[in-house]
């Protein structure tokens, strides 16, 4: 450095040591600054940051349960009717996935399943996130995910699958979009399939990946929901099913109900309301009524067929037998109404039994039985009412909610005393009108009148399957046990808890002796006497006792039955016995169309098919 | 010129650098598989978790390499002789960046629209650092010339050939480059190294207030760093959040939730990408929920120790021009720890500069190294007493160049 004048090379020197001093505070100062700053954020502030990043940082998340399949029987065997399928969404991120590849990608795979016009995407400004395909199968997915392509993520949806069609969708229902079962057993059952969603409470990252950072991480396990096993037997199902729309195409039903249920165990292995809808499509159907399970929540009158209760009711109160005769004329004044029989021919007018008048349906020979009940051979009285409220309702349990696994309406029977005209109504609940019972009340008021009188409560669902086992769940109390207290909720009844918001409690099975031995096995001789025309024209085997009664329901039009019979519901139900034997098997048809006419006789040809079929199917032998 | 006799280096300088460098290499090795983590999965690349930490070893490595290389190999005189080539040299590398880049060559490689890194093959190469490393250096000489020369303050002479070195080198860097983070650190290494350069405190501050008005006005007059700017006030006043403000809420929530301790190594969870640029501009807000405030604490005690160290050896230092140097790299490294710090809790608008010798990027890692390496060469040089005690009496100034034996032995014994 050469020398200048050296008093101005000291000042300047002095001068430069001031400005390192400048430095040296200005080092000092900014970073006080920002220790200062850093002791508001980090301990002053601290809290509030803590508490907004939980917010942020948290994620909440349920963890499904997976949903419980249904299985039918067959042949002994547990068979899968409805399953999941794991399905995916194709996500990605218009931004960063680049649309060529993509684009590409979906075409070659899943062109099928694209949701969005990807054109129409990509010329969306600053879109980060779209759907573009949904429903996507593992396989298809697994292979776009293969092209390796950034950006692109899948998400799981779970699906329901039904390897066989149509079949029962009137008995399974369905679940829809929110994963909720309707209808059928996937709504009555909806809690026992659906399980228990599991919840997940943790610290995530941006992309809501939960990250094992965090004190208070939360996991509850999803309790999967369980695989419903019915007692439904799918060939036997498939069977009836066919029957009942080669039915419905050959006469004018539009619609058939079928009911095939052990007449000893009150297990339903057949249940159809027919036509079916396609239950992976189900918002396609034309009226929500399709979804209806006519053979449990539909009450209605099935008519005649309710004399088999009247006359159980007289006969087993000792005051009438099948040969117990009386007067017909063809008709009956009640409360000044008139009643007619369907069937006038005149060989019948005079004296006749009991059988006879159940041959030919005479609605005469029950509002006689409902008088014998009273007492009084020549009026319809009190007492009468009464004990037949008591059969109907108490006894035959018609106008209750079955207690079967599924939705179910409870109908209604008349009070015997209060309201008008109680005579009429009374005379025509003999024969099956003037009430509300569904088919499965009937067919198990039925059960009870051939099967030596056990009341039994039906069932449809044989358990749970789980490691190929199916695990009991219904147990059967007899009635006395149960007499006098409430069914209690505990126990293993309530895991098969339904939800009661629809009318669904399951309480523990119930069998009750309602008749005598000698009461039932009256009313099987004349199902059976019923019925002989049809064995002696071969529709019913020889080595069988089948019986049955048939019903023909005028239906209520602007407020009053429809003399014109213009429109008519055809019921019938019987059962099938091997010669000699006891009735193993009971079966209720139904067929019915808008401003038709369908009696007892139409129904009781799809009965003759469908139980020459149950026979054929499970082999019943014949006897002797 | 007066040369002192050679002694040992700054001991505490090697340690501090060498401390945060190993406190960076632990940092990135907790968030670097964060990192890896949240690039696959958003953008489905696919990085080894380890990716970002041997990166960092990497760097840490060749940052050592040119560290020592300053301290020990490359003499001083060889860069003071280059000093002139080697700003030409990186006018024109950043020159050629930017014209590749109107071009739109793959050779420059851009993020976000802004083209600041040569594209070669596996590596990338940021000219904007060697700009401001050889900025130091020709600043250094340019100065002492100057000096020397006697015309400081001459308008034709001194402030013309200033002006157009710094006016292309900021012009490249914060329009071209459009990297103001590098510009905020260039004008602090201009104004730093001018203020000791013997300039007038007058003419110092006419500069001063001239650059301010020029820099409010390129602020004012850009959308882009307008936003950033609202995007600050915006955070200052907490009123609502939005895209701008994202970067730094998340900066002041990774910091905020660190508390007094720190959530502790690998548990941070703003890194696993709430917080842009976590490893790199970002590591600071980490570092912060990471170690909370103690550890900050220290972090800034390093940086400040270092810094006040760095600038002790300029005072100390005899030649003008190695003082000139040394204030640069001191002016270099202050802007860029207060600016990067401040930006990242919220004292001003974020710029997007790197925290020397900490962030994950390894051309801003070995050019500050080889700085900080130029300075611990030049240590060995310092008299034993600072420039302004001498120049009381400067009789004495040849007197025993050494640091008092009772210090170094206290610091060996320790």
């Amino acid at each position: 450095m050469p020398r200048s004048n050296s008093h101005q090379h000291i000042s300047s020197m002095s001068d430069l040591g001031a400005r390192f001093k400048i430095l040296r505070y200005l080092v000092l100062l900014l970073l006080a600054i920002i220790v200062v700053r850093l002791f508001f954020i980090q301990i002053v502030e601290h809290d509030a940051w803590v508490a907004r990043a939980d917010k942020e940082h948290t994620l909440l998340e349920t963890i499904t349960a997976k949903r419980g399949e249904i299985y039918m029987m067959d042949h002994g065997q547990p068979v899968p009717i409805v399953l999941n399928q794991t399905t995916y969404q194709v996500i990605i991120d218009p931004s960063v996935t680049e649309k060529d590849a993509i684009k590409a990608a979906l075409e070659k795979y899943s062109s099928e399943y694209i949701t969005v016009d990807l054109n129409e995407l990509y010329s969306q400004e600053g879109l980060r996130y779209a759907i573009v395909a949904k429903n996507v199968p593992h396989q298809i997915a697994s292979q776009i995910a293969a092209e390796g392509i950034p950006a692109v993520w899948f998400s799981k949806n779970n699906q329901r699958v039904y390897p066989e069609g149509e079949l029962a969708s009137g008995l399974l229902g369905f679940v829809n979009d929110d994963g909720l079962g309707q209808y059928g057993v996937e709504g009555s059952l909806n809690q026992t399939l659906a399980g228990k969603d599991g919840l997940l409470k943790t610290t995530a990252d941006v992309n809501k990946v939960a990250l094992s950072i965090g004190k208070d991480n939360v996991k509850i396990p999803a309790e999967d929901g369980k695989n419903v096993v019915l007692s439904v037997d799918r060939g036997l199902e498939r069977g009836v099913e066919e029957i009942a729309m080669k039915h419905i195409e050959n006469t004018p039903a539009t619609n058939a109900a079928a009911l095939v249920m052990n007449a000893n165990t009150g297990e339903v292995v057949a249940m159809a309301s027919l036509p079916n809808y396609d239950p992976s499509n189900y918002g396609h159907v034309k009226d929500a009524s399709a979804y209806t399970n006519q053979v449990t929540e539909v009450p209605y009158e099935p008519a005649s067929v309710c004399k088999s209760f009247a006359f159980s009711a007289a006969i087993n109160e000792g005051v009438m037998s099948a040969d117990t005769t009386y007067f017909n004329q063809g008709y009956e004044i009640v409360d000044d109404w008139k009643i007619n029989n369907a069937e006038q021919r005149s060989s019948l007018y005079g004296i006749i039994n009991m059988k006879t008048a159940l041959y030919w349906s005479l609605n005469t020979g029950s509002i006689y039985a409902l008088k014998l009940l009273g007492g009084n051979p020549s009026a319809i009285n009190q007492q009468g009412r009464e004990k037949l409220y008591d059969y109907y309702y108490n006894k035959f349990r018609l106008g209750q909610a079955s207690g079967i696994e599924l939705i179910e309406a409870e109908g209604f029977i008349p009070d015997p005393n209060e309201g008008w005209g109680r005579d009429s109504v009374y005379a025509n609940m003999t024969f099956g009108q003037n009430l509300g019972i569904t088919m499965i009340q009937t067919a198990t008021a039925y059960s009870a009148v051939v099967n030596g009188g056990y009341w039994r409560t039906p069932t449809i669902v044989k358990g749970y399957y789980q490691d190929g086992e199916i695990a009991q769940i219904n147990s059967t109390t007899s009635a006395s046990d149960t007499t006098g207290e409430a069914p209690t909720t505990e126990g293993h009844q309530a895991d098969i808890a339904g939800e009661a918001a629809v009318g669904f409690v399951a309480n523990d099975r119930i069998e009750d002796k309602i008749l005598s031995d000698e009461t039932s096995a009256m009313m099987r001789d004349m199902f059976v006497y019923n019925r002989e025309y049809k064995a002696r024209a071969g529709i019913d085997r020889p080595g069988y006792d089948i019986g049955g009664k048939s019903g023909t329901a005028q239906v209520i039009k602007n407020g009053a039955y429809d003399d014109t019979m213009s429109e008519t519901v055809g019921t019938y139900i019987g059962y099938i016995a091997p010669k000699g034997g006891m009735p193993q098997y009971v079966i209720m048809v139904k067929m019915w169309a808008e401003g038709a006419y369908l009696d007892g006789l139409i129904a009781s040809n799809l009965f003759d098919d469908v139980e020459n079929y149950v026979i054929d199917y499970y082999r019943i032998k014949p006897g002797v | 010129m007066t040369t002192n006799r050679k002694h040992k280096s700054d001991l505490i300088i090697l340690f501090s650098t060498l401390g945060l460098m190993g406190l960076g290499l632990v940092i990135i090795y907790a968030i670097g598989p964060m990192r890896a983590n949240v690039l696959n999965s958003t953008y489905g690349q696919n990085y080894d978790s380890n990716y970002f930490f041997l990166g960092q070893l990497r760097s840490v490595a060749l940052s050592l390499v040119a560290f020592f290389l300053a301290f020990k190999v490359i003499p001083y005189s060889w860069l003071q002789r280059y000093a002139k080539l080697f700003m030409i040299i990186s006018i024109a590398l950043s020159g050629l960046l930017w014209v590749l880049a109107l071009s739109g060559s793959s050779l420059a490689k851009c993020e976000l629209g802004e083209c600041r890194w040569f594209n070669l093959g596996p590596v990338s190469f940021q000219p904007a650092e060697l700009l401001k490393l050889a900025l130091v250096f020709y600043l250094a000489t340019f100065l002492n010339q100057k000096k020397a020369e006697g015309v400081l303050g001459d308008p034709r002479e001194f402030w013309l050939p200033l002006a157009i070195v710094c006016g292309a080198s900021l012009f490249l860097v914060v329009v071209a480059q459009g990297d103001l983070g590098t510009g905020v650190a260039l004008i602090s290494i201009i104004f730093g190294m001018l203020l000791v350069s013997g300039l007038s405190i007058k003419q110092y501050l006419i500069m001063v207030g001239l650059v301010l008005v020029v820099a409010v006005g390129a602020v004012a007059t850009s959308t882009h760093r307008m936003e950033r700017v609202n995007a600050w006030i915006a955070t200052l006043t907490q009123s609502e959040s939005s895209d701008s403000t994202y970067h730094i809420e998340n900066a002041m929530l990774a910091i905020g939730t660190g508390g007094l301790f720190g959530v502790g190594i690998g548990n941070s969870v703003q890194a696993t990408g709430y917080l842009p640029e976590s490893i790199n501009d970002s590591v600071f807000a980490i570092m912060g929920e990471t170690f909370g405030f103690i550890g900050l604490f220290i972090v800034i005690g390093i940086f400040g120790v270092l810094l006040r160290r760095i600038l002790k050896v300029a005072e100390m230092t005899q030649a003008n021009d190695q003082r000139l140097l040394i204030v640069g790299v001191f002016a270099w490294t202050l802007a860029q720890v207060v600016v990067n710090i401040m930006a990242m809790t919220g004292l001003v608008p974020v710029t997007g500069i790197t925290l020397p010798l900490l962030s994950y990027g390894g051309t801003s890692m070995i050019f500050i190294a080889f700085a900080i390496g130029v300075v611990l060469q030049l240590s060995c040089y310092t008299n034993r007493e600072v420039i302004k005690n001498e120049d009381i009496s400067s009789g004495r100034r040849l007197r025993g160049a050494h640091y008092p034996s009772s210090r170094r032995s206290s610091r060996n014994s320790k």
